[in-house]
């Protein structure tokens, strides 16, 4: 036990001293940050300002067209709520034109012209000209038409085009004598609020915001054990090409050199996570007063069980992928040929990866439940379940014991390889000669 | 004198090459102990089933009367490939060593400056391996093989590497750990070097002892006396004499080897009839002499340096 207390404070010493270590942990968060945020950014700044010219027909549409310019950019009107659409859309910049005494087919070149981009100066320049026929309240089938550069600026179009049609609507019912004080109430649509309904009847609501988290936390769960995974196996690499391992086995039991690292990369890993927390916490808390008040209450999903499966099957996925990088480290004998061996491995971790989304949408398939059960997708997959979910005891309960079972497994097997593999230096062996390690030792 | 190591008909394959085939012997405690064979002999092989690097096919390792595993603890090694973290700060890694072994490092602090300082690496403690030059950190290896007071050391061609400096030192320190009663084994391929340092000789070829003893015995187990004579006069017919095996007569000196069971004394009474003797010497055969009889070549093998 102190051999191996001996092994995990070296690791984790040596790895905290390490610059790259220090980088890491503090740049990080922002990178991370940055990687959300960026193409959040940069979508709605490319969205940016629409100038939009509406030629009008009717003569009647000015309130409703004016009444778009107050629309902050990604922000819903009282009447789109619910319709879904929370993709940022721009701001969109209206200019009414009332076409009720020219004829319109007259009217329209001028305003076309101000498309091109060559032959009109920028402030003068229109994005898009949305023309609406004189007769649009009276024939029915009637249609508006959009000019624009891009065939596929779809969501002014939409957006115009809804604000438009609303407009009409209403003056069509008003036009049949329904009183402007009912307008609102007949026109009003319902949103769709989610409600979850758990096993103790409680009900949760939010559950929209999940997904995202739900990324947030695979994420947190799945690539710092990729990277101590990685980090264990140079590791090993490392002591094989040094040959410091001779001295180390000569010492203490493979089991004990195993454990020793892998629990001291498991330190460093919650080292970091704490301090990610740390400098998180503030952040978070305003993140999460910021989407409350966009309508998401994640603290239903936050819940506190949620904190404590976290650090459950962070260490489990911990374990599992740098046991699975350690032992695959003894097999090869340089860092080049472990690239090698270990892309096709990734790819199978990676599977609840590809798989998020039909996990999400239905925690409780047969497709879920399964990999939930198999141990090295149980930390991603169970904690989905957990997330968005109430997966049944017994499933929690199988797949933490099929786990640590499986820890515990590989970590023997590891250490059998460990012990025939780090004084093989040589070529890389084969499965045979794998398969006789692991009998032998 | 007690035993510390035994082995007993050790056997280790690799794949379907016998490294080490049925080999025996014992260590005893206040002696040193050298394990000689050429290369690929199964020196290095045979030391790692020692250490517990590697498990013996068949035969059995005993350390202090137990199994290997659970006498760890007092047995220092220096590989015959060195190797420490580069990375890691000189002291920090000698007690990092004494604590695989065990030990608490605060405990071994003292220690381990104490052996810098031996060393002459005082200065040195805080930096790190890899700017040390090679031959200081042969040195802070063996620190750590020995700072944790083991009573068993074994050390695999303690000599290659170091200077000549170096290897007095390291010679002389043996000698001083050997009379402080802890034993030493140690591999060499060196015969020369084994004969001035070694108190007790296992010698293996091609997996085997074949022959094993205090040095004096391994010594006289074979080869033959020399007699190394100076003259004046002429000493041809030396080469007749019962008792020369073989001569090689030049003009006022002789080389002659002599026959089994003769007796130098009377070569001496003859030459002294018909020469004027200036030197008369009995040497002894070397190691190298005895190892080749054993193995049965004669030609010499090809010496490392």
């Amino acid at each position: 036990m102190r051999k191996l207390w001996a092994v995990l404070k070296r690791e984790y010493r040596e790895t905290v001293r390490k610059p790259s270590f220090l980088i890491m942990t503090v740049l990080a968060p922002f990178l991370m940050g940055a990687l959300m945020l960026v193409p959040a950014f940069l979508a709605s700044r490319g969205m940016g300002e629409r100038r939009v010219a509406v030629l009008d027909g009717t003569g009647r549409l000015r309130a409703a067209v004016e009444g778009l310019a107050g629309e902050a950019p990604g922000e819903r009107s009282a009447f789109a709520r619910g319709r879904g659409t929370n993709v940022p859309t721009g701001r969109i910049v209206p200019e009414y034109v009332d076409l009720f005494t020219v004829d319109p087919k007259n009217a329209v070149g001028p305003y076309l012209e101000r498309l091109s981009v060559e032959r009109t100066p920028k402030e003068r320049r229109l994005d898009g000209v949305l023309l609406v026929p004189a007769d649009a309240f009276e024939r029915p089938l009637t249609h508006l038409t959009y000019f624009s550069r891009s065939a596929a600026d779809l969501l002014a179009q939409e957006r115009l085009g809804r604000a438009v049609n609303r407009a009409l609507q209403r003056e069509r019912l008003a036009a049949r004598g329904v009183a402007p004080a009912e307008l609102e109430l007949i026109l009003a649509p319902l949103p769709v609020e989610t409600v979850q309904v758990t096993k103790s009847g409680q009900e949760r609501r939010g559950g929209e915001g999940s997904f995202v988290l739900a990324m947030l936390f695979l994420a947190l769960l799945f690539i710092p054990s990729l990277v101590y995974g990685q980090e264990v196996m140079r590791g090993v690499i490392q002591e094989k090409t040094d040959r410091v391992v001779e001295l180390l086995v000569s010492s203490m039991t493979p089991m004990e050199l195993l454990s020793g690292k892998i629990l001291g990369m498991a330190a460093i890993g919650l080292t970091q996570m704490a301090v990610w927390v740390a400098m998180g916490g503030a952040v978070a808390a305003a993140g999460l007063s910021e989407a409350r008040s966009a309508g998401f209450d994640l603290s239903s999903v936050l819940r506190p069980s949620i904190a404590v499966w976290f650090v459950v099957f962070f260490l489990l996925s911990y374990l599992v992928t740098v046991g699975v990088y350690a032992a695959g480290g003894a097999i090869v004998s340089s860092e080049k040929e472990a690239q090698q061996v270990l892309t096709p491995v990734m790819f199978v971790f990676l599977v609840p990866w590809f798989l998020m989304m039909p996990i999400l949408t239905n925690p409780d398939s047969t497709l879920s439940v399964v990999l939930s059960l198999v141990p090295i997708y149980t930390p991603m997959t169970m904690f989905i379940r957990l997330l968005v979910s109430e997966p049944p005891a017994w499933q929690v309960a199988l797949s933490l014991v099929l786990s640590v079972a499986t820890i515990a497994g590989l970590l023997k097997a590891s250490a059998k390889v460990f012990r025939a593999g780090l004084l093989a230096t040589g070529k890389r062996p084969t499965i045979p000669e794998l398969w006789r390690w692991l009998k032998e030792a | 004198m007690s035993r510390v190591l035994s082995l007993h008909d050790v056997v280790k394959h690799y794949g379907s090459v016998k490294a080490v085939d049925g080999v025996s012997f014992e260590v005893n405690a206040g002696k040193i102990t050298g394990l000689l064979g050429r290369n690929g002999a199964g020196k290095t092989t045979t030391l790692r089933m020692i250490t517990g690097v590697l498990r013996p096919d068949r035969g059995r390792v005993e350390l202090f009367g137990a199994a290997v595993e659970g006498a760890r603890d007092r047995l220092g090694y220096l590989p015959e490939e060195r190797g420490l973290y580069r990375k890691m700060r000189v002291l920090d890694h000698l007690l990092f060593l004494a604590e695989i072994k065990g030990r608490s490092p605060a405990s071994m602090r003292p220690a381990a400056e104490r052996w810098l300082k031996r060393f002459e690496l005082s200065e040195k403690k805080d930096s790190k391996v890899e700017e040390l030059s090679k031959g200081n950190q042969q040195k802070v290896q063996l620190a750590g093989a020995l700072l944790f007071d083991p009573e068993l050391v074994v050390l695999d061609e303690p000599g290659s590497g170091l200077d000549p400096v170096n290897v007095v030192l390291v010679r002389r320190l043996l000698r001083e750990l050997a009379a402080e009663g802890r034993a030493i084994l140690l591999s060499t391929h060196q015969m020369g070097e084994a004969e001035k340092l070694c108190d007790e000789i296992v010698l293996v070829h091609a997996g085997m002892v074949v022959r094993s003893g205090p040095l004096a015995e391994v010594k006289a187990s074979g080869g033959r006396d020399a007699v190394h004579l100076e003259f004046t006069g002429d000493g041809a017919f030396l080469a007749e004499h019962p008792a020369v095996a073989s001569a090689r007569i030049d003009t006022n000196r002789a080389e002659l080897s002599l026959a089994p069971g003769a007796d130098a004394q009377e070569l001496l009474a003859a030459a002294a009839v018909r020469l004027r003797v200036l030197r008369f010497e009995v040497v002894a055969p070397s190691l190298e002499e005895v190892f080749l009889e054993a193995v049965g070549e004669a030609a010499p093998p090809e010496v490392a340096a």
